[in-house]
């Protein structure tokens, strides 16, 4: 099944912040970042809301499952 | 590109957790090492008393505590990391039940199995390893 494509990368950068930092955030493993990042992992409903509330941006402007 | 932000440090999360996971386990190990030596030293396995198969089945005792180690560990990490440690102990699982097959069959071809518990728990306990190694180098 193919990953959703996501902007992860590029809003954690533009906090200046590590992975470790935003997984710090989630309460998840940089591990965890990592593989959403590199597109190996979908997150969970849970884990994506997490996302949206922290960027302050709806799912889908993070998540783009048409690209 | 690969950007200083990237680098692959462990978060304080992951340090937190896998210093639980340190703190729940090592007590089973020290008591399985423990309990090994007792016996050994005491247990008279080569001996014809009865009492002889409790003391073989006591190092088992400890390892409940690994079992429970292993269970809380997993109820502490995240989605992603249930799936990876799953996966690893599905491997290691289908190891195991490979490696009894063919040392059941070469029992009933005659060869000697008294070893085959052991040769089993390390084949899947290899199978474990490797596929978490490969997990955690993705």
């Amino acid at each position: 099944m193919n990953a959703v494509k996501n902007c992860l990368k590029v809003l954690r950068e533009s906090r200046g912040w590590t992975q470790g930092t935003l997984a710090d955030q989630l309460d998840v493993s940089r591990q965890t970042v990592n593989a959403v990042e590199t597109g190996r992992y979908d997150p969970s409903l849970p884990l994506a809301f997490r996302l949206a509330r922290l960027f302050e941006r709806p799912i889908e402007a993070i998540f783009d499952p048409d690209s | 590109m690969t950007s200083n932000l990237d680098r692959g440090d462990r978060s304080r999360g992951d340090q937190a957790r896998a210093a639980a996971y340190l703190r729940d386990f090592l007590p089973g190990i020290v008591g399985y090492l423990v309990v090994l030596v007792v016996v050994l030293r005491f247990g008279n396995l080569d001996g014809t008393s009865g009492w002889r198969y409790l003391w073989a089945v006591l190092p088992v005792v400890p390892m409940l505590w690994v079992l429970r180690a292993v269970s809380r560990h997993l109820r502490r990490v995240d989605d992603y990391q249930q799936r990876l440690l799953l996966r690893g102990l599905g491997v290691g699982f289908a190891v195991a039940m490979f490696s009894a097959v063919t040392v059941g069959f070469l029992g009933i071809a005659g060869m000697d199995m008294r070893l085959s518990g052991w040769i089993i728990y390390g084949a899947g306990m290899l199978g474990w390893l490797v596929a978490a190694a490969f997990a955690a180098k993705r």
